[in-house]
């Protein structure tokens, strides 16, 4: 099972998560843009985490075999203070840089006039630069915050195709659906949906436009959830190419309209693709078995 | 003079008239950095009583000069006065070859050379066919490798045109036949190949690959067994260097002229211009992406940052060789992007630019910032340029990326970083798992402070039963002055 994970905080996370990732098939993933949960003050703080997001973080997940993208925005939360939307004139800088796949995760908290504004500033970008975008649905009022979103993006011009709405469940799926953008479910342990009830949907909907994630952060989440949604579509007798569509094939082709993703196996974790065991007479092992040899 | 990862040399065969001190300083005084020492008379003879005395000596002196060494084997009328190079290892009896290759393995281990170079021989007419002659030579070689390997010495088999062994094709199978050990590599004659090598040149050098252990230089016509000045043959020299380059070789190429001794001293001043023009010509082509890229940055230096954000994905990030999975010695954007920092250096755009590409970069970005650094690391940077190349070189290596730290220890770091930064950003890679092969400067600027921590270091893997890298041998002795 090759896993494609559109939406993790790989930063709260543990290299124990990349181990148990690469093990269960995670090959790339694409860490959004997020809140902390510690409320930034200054735009200092997004500027370095955004660096590590496309610095530190992105070799830290290529240690463990693991190709690491990410999206660049303000948070929707963030967007109601004025000293955090100032990193917004910062934004064009990050979103022409490798490895940035989307603007995101942008969207709703409190559907505030300020986040109104943010919202469209970011659908802009995406145009911009000619990127998809992720949009995340609010956690409260859900049903009126994708409809209000999916207004929003219309008026926007970024088409639907290039739009990841995601966050969804059973009660505001089919709207999504409708409009012809992206659909994502970050599948939790207690809350958001779980993996039995996002296989219904496929069952209802079909595998078109459908995308899972483990959305994993600082709370209470599991970084393993994708795969255990390919195992539960398994055993709902999907096929293992219905399982590759919706964990791999479906992320990349959404992502992949950025034209940066970079899908090649990192050396030295694939077999096939490790180089050699020595560079220059030099070993480059350094006390690991070789691979070659396994 | 270029600044490729092979060191260039000049053969003693080829300065017959010159006693070896005055050989030596021509040699050295013209460029060159490597001798490729050919034993017997007129310089080292090998069967002198004080042989290892004078070996000694020369070790000492070689290493006063700097000068790396290789062993060639060919001189003319030192086993048997009345027949050139008799007998060889493909006569019957190949006794004195024998005690004459063993002794070249001895001188070998005490100049510390990088290997001695032997070829076949031709096969007699009168009393062995090739089959015999091929059984003689894989016995002979097989009885050799052990010697060579007690003594930690590599052989390396030459092809020479009408020998048993005469094209690269035939050296890979006789080292197959003796077990294919480390210790055995393989020399090409650049000239040897225009001459027999059936896929010229090129194909010679990428067939050798990571076993060519010795190059020797010189022109010749097809067909035709004799050694010629450069540019006077057929020798595609731009192409040879293109090859040396991606097979990522890394040994002594020396200039074997041995019939050119009348001349000696212009022909090594005329050698090594030649070569360096053609290495010049050999530079790999700018992608066309960055020719146009380093054109708009040059009418205006403010599109830099948009540009070094889409190198990547313009231009590829293909580790530039292909034995680097790691691109721990560049890869094909950090070439572009070099290209963008040499040019605003050119343009004479403010160090402050460029200290922005970094600062806003992502790490490949800071790798492009600090690879353009080390292309502008023999220019005549204002002290501005120069700071500016420090701060970043010093916040790279407080980095825990491996091809970060990497790209700071290239060319500029090498020509101006302090001691105390410069040794620990060495053994720094030495604990980041980067080979240390990829540090410019490692031999002139390793000292007995570089040799005492990498010793701590070691001790301190021994102690938690830790396996200690291989290329720790570079830097944990002292070298000598």
């Amino acid at each position: 099972m090759r896993i494609f994970d559109p939406h993790i905080h790989m930063t709260s996370r543990t290299t124990d998560d990349y181990e148990s990732m690469y093990a269960a098939g995670v090959r790339a993933l694409v860490e959004p843009a997020f809140w902390l949960g510690q409320p930034r003050t200054h735009v200092g703080s997004f500027l370095d985490y955004f660096d590590a997001l496309l610095g530190w973080e992105r070799f830290r997940a290529s240690q463990f075999g693991i190709r690491h993208h990410s999206t660049i925005a303000l948070n929707p939360k963030e967007a109601n203070d004025a000293r955090c939307r100032e990193v917004m004139g910062h934004l064009p800088r990050y979103l022409a840089k490798d490895g940035v796949v989307a603007v995101g995760e942008t969207g709703y908290d409190s559907m505030t006039p300020e986040e109104d504004d943010v919202l469209r500033q970011h659908l802009a970008l995406a145009i911009e630069f000619a990127l998809p975008a992720l949009v995340h649905t609010p956690h409260r009022d859900k049903v009126t915050g994708t409809r209000r979103t999916l207004d929003v993006v219309a008026e926007s011009g970024l088409p639907f195709g290039m739009v990841l709405v995601d966050h969804l469940n059973e009660t505001c799926v089919d709207m999504v659906a409708e409009a012809g953008a992206w659909m994502g479910f970050s599948i939790y342990p207690d809350t958001k949906m779980d993996e039995h009830r996002v296989v219904a949907i496929m069952q209802r909907l079909g595998l078109d436009r459908i995308i899972v994630n483990s959305a994993a952060d600082w709370g209470r989440s599991d970084p393993l959830k994708t795969a255990k949604t390919g195992y539960a579509m398994l055993e709902a007798g999907f096929t293992e190419d219905d399982v590759d569509r919706v964990l791999w094939r479906n992320p990349v082709e959404f992502y992949g309209q950025s034209g940066r993703l970079d899908l090649t196996p990192v050396p030295g974790f694939e077999p096939a693709q490790q180089g050699p065991d020595t560079f220059e007479g030099n070993s480059v092992l350094r006390g690991m078995a070789s691979r070659r040899e396994a | 003079m270029t600044t490729d990862a092979w060191v260039l040399g000049y053969g003693t065969n080829g300065f017959a008239d010159h006693t070896l001190d005055d050989a030596l300083d021509v040699i050295q005084g013209c460029g060159y950095r490597a001798v490729a020492l050919t034993l017997g008379h007129p310089h080292l003879d090998p069967f002198a009583d004080d042989w290892r005395t004078r070996t000694e000596e020369l070790a000492a002196d070689l290493r006063a000069r700097g000068l790396r060494v290789v062993v060639e084997t060919g001189t003319r009328y030192l086993l048997d006065p009345w027949h050139k190079h008799r007998p060889t290892l493909v006569d019957r009896d190949a006794e004195p070859r024998m005690a004459f290759l063993a002794r070249a393995i001895e001188i070998a281990a005490v100049l510390d050379a990088d290997c001695v170079s032997l070829w076949s021989g031709v096969v007699p007419d009168d009393d062995v066919d090739d089959d015999t002659a091929w059984t003689l030579l894989v016995e002979r070689l097989a009885a050799l490798v052990p010697i060579a390997e007690e003594r930690g010495v590599t052989l390396s088999i030459e092809p020479e045109p009408g020998m048993l062994v005469e094209t690269v094709s035939d050296a890979l199978r006789l080292r197959d036949e003796v077990g294919a050990p480390a210790s055995v590599g393989i020399t090409v004659d650049l000239g040897h190949c225009v001459a027999v090598e059936p896929e010229g040149v090129v194909g010679a050098l990428r067939q050798a690959g990571k076993l060519l252990r010795n190059v020797q230089v010189d022109d010749m016509k097809p067909g035709v067994h004799e050694h010629l000045e450069l540019g006077t043959g057929d020798l595609d020299l731009v192409a040879a260097i293109e090859t040396l380059r991606e097979i990522g070789y890394t040994g002594v190429a020396a200039v074997e002229l041995p019939r050119h001794s009348h001349d000696a001293p212009r022909l090594a001043g005329a050698s090594i211009a030649a070569w360096d023009a053609a290495a010049r010509a050999a530079m790999p082509a700018r992608h066309p992406w960055t020719v146009e890229a380093v054109a708009s940055v040059t009418a205006d230096p403010t599109r830099a940052p948009r540009l070094f954000a889409e190198a990547g994905r313009a231009v590829g990030r293909d580790p530039l060789s292909p034995d680097d999975p790691h691109g721990y010695a560049g890869t094909t954007d950090d070439a572009a992007r070099a290209a963008l920092v040499e040019a605003l250096h050119a343009g004479g755009a403010d160090p402050s630019v460029v200290r922005a590409l970094y600062e806003y970069g992502d790490n490949a970005e800071r790798r492009g910032v600090l690879r353009g650094f080390d292309a502008l690391a023999d220019a005549d940077l204002t002290p501005a340029w120069r700071e500016t190349g420090l701060d970043l070189a010093r916040d790279a290596l407080r980095t825990n990326d491996p091809a970060l730290v990497a790209s700071a220890m290239g060319a500029f770091t090498a020509r101006h970083l302090d001691d105390h930064g410069w040794r620990h950003g060495v053994l720094k890679l030495v604990f980041m798992g980067v080979p240390l092969s990829i540090v410019r400067g490692l031999d002139e600027r390793r000292d007995a402070e570089l040799a005492a921590m990498a010793s701590r270091y070691a001790e301190e893997r021994r102690a938690a039963g830790r396996s200690i890298p291989d290329d720790i041998r570079l830097i944990d002795t002292v070298p000598q002055e």
